[in-house]
């Protein structure tokens, strides 16, 4: 018994003293943070890419672009999306998991904008470069870059559609329409009804056009999480409340989903389909515009969006600041973040074929 | 086969409850070890540097999954009183949006936010409470109800937005131990804790080394407890070295200190005091509770309340980590909590659950999750595993009870052996965790 006990005594002296061992040091913050893009990184490095939940094609299509840009380049990937239920939680965990992979840039796609800055801020002290993809992340100076369509342009292009698409229809007013925007938890959505704003107010004021329901606040016509049939329903409510026996003439909709379900809603009692605008180019939509039912959408090639974004990748890598275009009009709340903003493309049944040249998938829809 | 039960007795303080435990514990040590292995294979490095057991990485576990984890501590207390909680996730997302109004809107400071948020979750419980304890709504429809009328009550009040919290506040949910003291090169307070947890360790073996003697029982052999000691303090310096040896700045997070408080109070309450054995004895068989003199309405009542009021707490420190709270905030939070306590062995019908054995189960799931997720495991396939292994961990408990090994509720009903108890069982004391009173194994 007693040279047991001393055999565990020893034992366990010797396995702290390995693990007291092990432990040593921490790492400053000293070599990284700072982070001045002058020196790069290995050409085969870590990046992240952290994606919402896999609601929306573009999402998915995305995804797949990014493991196959980063694999070509000949970068690690790790491209994640937020499970369907926990979003924020899990993209919380995801780009935490991906700074401790040591990940040396992380592109985020964020599922709420604003409950990001403790992750963003860490991986920034870890040394990891930060790109806010499509949406920009807010509250936080940790940021690095932004890249995205010009998400103004996108609203302003949806307004002047909805106009022209009404005065192809009916020659002169006053046109009846409704308004739809996207989750108020996703920066982009006021932004794309700021644009479409910007162009149907002055008709408003007019009384060239009227908004025949009276709601024009963004908080009573957003709605929540992007959801189709949060759309779907307030059709519904609009058709009872305000469309028994007017006429609608034109929605203005965020987004193809949205558009797409508000066409459903009016369908569905019978009544004739007005001009509906959207947004994203998904393949419903494009079937719907070109059988003549939803009016336009937007095609924001997700294509150029993510080349963009792997151009601002290998820049990082070489060392070099990556090219941006606007440094002025982003603020996040904390600092105004350089941006490099594509130019979006209205799609309507007249330039659809030309539109989609380059997209295998939608091309073959046009003809 | 007696002398293996003999040198479990000793080892894990001879109870087969105790043995499930340590059972859970192993589990999570090899799933901690496994994933070391597999994310330093994965990088084609060396075992010790494997990302798992990685400062930075074991901080933000922590910090992830202290919310959860003090919901579970509320859980377990609801399950082992034989109800459910559906509505956390609804009754924290609530709590979370009218903090961070009240911060932003009324400029209310930080500490009295806190406070007026655990006075939210107080009301909220009392009134979930009343229903279960005093009308006797079963409570899965009462929180059913709540997780409706809380989601509601949270967008109504958010009107879906996203709203920043003060840094302050941020602290509780994303913040650190301050830098104090001389240049260790570790967080000198973490050390400290780190101590005072080994010496916690070796004073309550002591203890119970003293108590058994004093009883004239035979305490176990001193090697025994030597090694005992030494594995506990082995692996608590371990932790606390990674703990303290992140990037400067960072430490053993304040969330998971709120965690462990929560813990050794709750883990005091539910195993020390007759208040915590009656919530057992109501689960166990509630008209035998009642009849022998325990307040059945006030302990129900008891334990919905004090869910919420955790809820709350749980919300808060989801919305301080976050910087923001956002109209997703608390989203299906109920089914993890559930399936922590689960997995920690809690039986469906009530009676039977640990605080100690909720928290090991949701540390399972936590070092699931974030190791899939650092060998890159997409989200989707993370869920169909962790169902699996919530579903196995309970099929492996009912599987041991009908072949009666590890049995909890068969070594219960077991005969009493001659050298036991060591104190008379009090009468409400038909909850399993028989952690004074040895069952013949």
């Amino acid at each position: 018994m007693r040279n047991f006990f001393g055999k565990t005594v020893a034992v366990g002296a010797i396995a702290m003293l390995a693990l007291t061992a092990c432990g040593s040091g921490r790492d400053g913050d000293t070599d990284s943070g700072s982070g001045d893009s002058a020196k790069g990184f290995a050409a085969n490095s870590l990046i992240g890419v952290a994606l919402p939940a896999k609601t929306s094609e573009n999402w998915v299509l995305a995804g797949d672009l990014f493991t196959n840009g980063l694999k070509e380049a000949g970068f690690t990937s790790d491209v994640q999306y937020a499970g369907a239920s926990t979003t924020v939680a899990d993209q919380q965990a995801q780009i935490t998991a991906m700074v401790t992979k040591g990940a040396k840039v992380i592109v985020i796609g964020a599922t709420d904008a604003a409950q990001l800055s403790t992750q963003v801020t860490a991986a920034h002290a870890a040394g990891a470069k930060v790109i806010a993809y499509d949406r920009l992340i807010t509250g936080t100076p940790d940021v690095d870059y932004y890249v995205a369509f010009d998400n103004f342009k996108v609203g302003q292009l949806q307004g002047q559609a909805l106009l022209d698409g009404m005065k192809a229809k009916k020659p002169t007013g006053p046109y009846n329409i409704e308004l739809f925007a996207g989750s108020p938890d996703d920066n982009n959505a006021t932004v794309f009804f700021n644009g479409a704003m910007d162009v149907l107010k002055p008709e408003i004021d007019k009384g060239n056009v009227v908004v025949t329901s009276g709601q024009k606040d963004f908080k009573q016509i957003a709605i929540q999480g992007w959801k189709a049939e949060g759309a779907q329903a307030r059709m519904d409510q609009l058709l009872t409340s305000t469309y028994g026996s007017k006429e609608l003439d034109g929605v203005l909709s965020p987004n193809d989903t949205l558009a797409r379900a508000i066409i459903q809603s009016v369908k569905s009692r019978n009544k004739a389909v007005p001009v509906v605008t959207g947004q994203d180019s998904e393949v419903e939509s494009v079937k719907s515009i070109v059988a003549g039912e939803q009016y336009m959408t937007i095609n924001k090639d997700t294509r150029t969006l993510v080349a963009q974004t792997l151009t601002m990748v290998k820049a990082l890598q070489a060392g070099n600041a990556p090219e941006v275009n606007d440094t002025k009009s982003y603020n996040n709340g904390s600092k105004v973040v350089d941006t490099y903003l594509l130019p979006p493309v209205a799609v309507t049944k007249a330039n659809a074929a030309e539109a989609y040249a380059n997209d295998p998938k939608l091309a073959a829809l046009t003809k | 086969m007696s002398r293996f039960k003999d040198l479990q007795k000793n080892l894990f303080g001879g109870t087969t409850s105790n043995a499930r435990q340590f059972g859970m514990i192993f589990t999570l040590v090899a799933i901690v070890l496994l994933f070391q292995f597999l994310t330093a294979n994965n990088l084609g490095v060396g075992f010790g540097d494997g990302l798992t057991l990685r400062s930075d990485n074991l901080i933000a576990l922590f910090q992830q999954n202290s919310y959860i984890l003090i919901l579970a501590i509320g859980m377990l207390m609801v399950i082992v009183a034989g109800h459910i909680d559906l509505s956390v996730g609804s009754v924290a997302a609530f709590t979370g949006i009218l903090v961070a109004k009240s911060m932003a809107d009324w400029s209310l400071p930080w500490p009295v936010a806190i406070l007026f948020g655990l006075a939210i979750g107080a009301v909220i419980g009392a009134w979930q409470g009343f229903w279960v304890a005093y009308v006797g709504v079963p409570a899965f429809i009462v929180t059913l109800a709540g997780m409706l009328l809380w989601r509601g009550a949270n967008q109504y009040v958010g009107n879906a937005d996203t709203i920043p919290v003060p840094k302050g506040f941020q602290d509780i949910g994303a913040g650190f131990l301050p830098e104090v003291g001389p240049d260790t090169g570790y967080n000198n307070l973490t050390l400290l804790l780190g101590l005072a947890a080994c010496l916690a360790v070796v004073w309550r073996e002591l203890q119970a080394r003293k108590t058994r003697k004093d009883m004239n029982a035979e305490p176990a052999p001193l090697w025994v407890s030597i090694f005992r000691m030494a594995v506990m303090v082995a692996v608590l310096i371990f932790v606390t070295l990674r703990f303290a040896g992140g990037r400067v700045g960072t430490s053993f997070p304040i969330s998971g200190l709120i965690l462990v408080a929560l813990v050794l109070i709750y883990g005091f309450y539910t195993r020390n005091t007759a208040g915590g054995r009656h919530i057992y004895a109501v689960g166990g068989n509630s008209r035998a509770a009642e009849l022998s003199g325990v307040k059945l309405k006030r302990v129900n009542f008891f334990v919905m309340m004090n869910m919420s009021i955790l809820a709350s707490l749980a919300g808060m420190i989801f919305v301080a980590r976050s910087a923001a709270s956002g109209p997703q905030d608390g989203l299906s939070w109920e089914l993890d909590a559930i399936a922590a306590v689960f997995i920690g062995g809690a039986a469906v019908s009530g009676g039977i659950g640990t605080i100690s054995g909720s928290i090991v189960g949701g540390l399972v799931m936590a070092v699931l999750n974030n190791g899939l997720q650092l060998l890159g495991v997409g989200s989707d396939r993370v869920q169909i595993i962790k169902g699996l292994v919530l579903l196995l961990a309970v099929a492996l408990d009912v599987y041991n009870k009908s072949q009666g090994r590890f049995s909890i509720i068969g070594s219960l009903t077991r005969p009493f052996r001659r050298d036991e108890p060591s104190k008379p069982a009090p009468t409400s004391d038909t909850g399993n965790e028989p952690a004074k009173t040895t069952v013949a194994g």
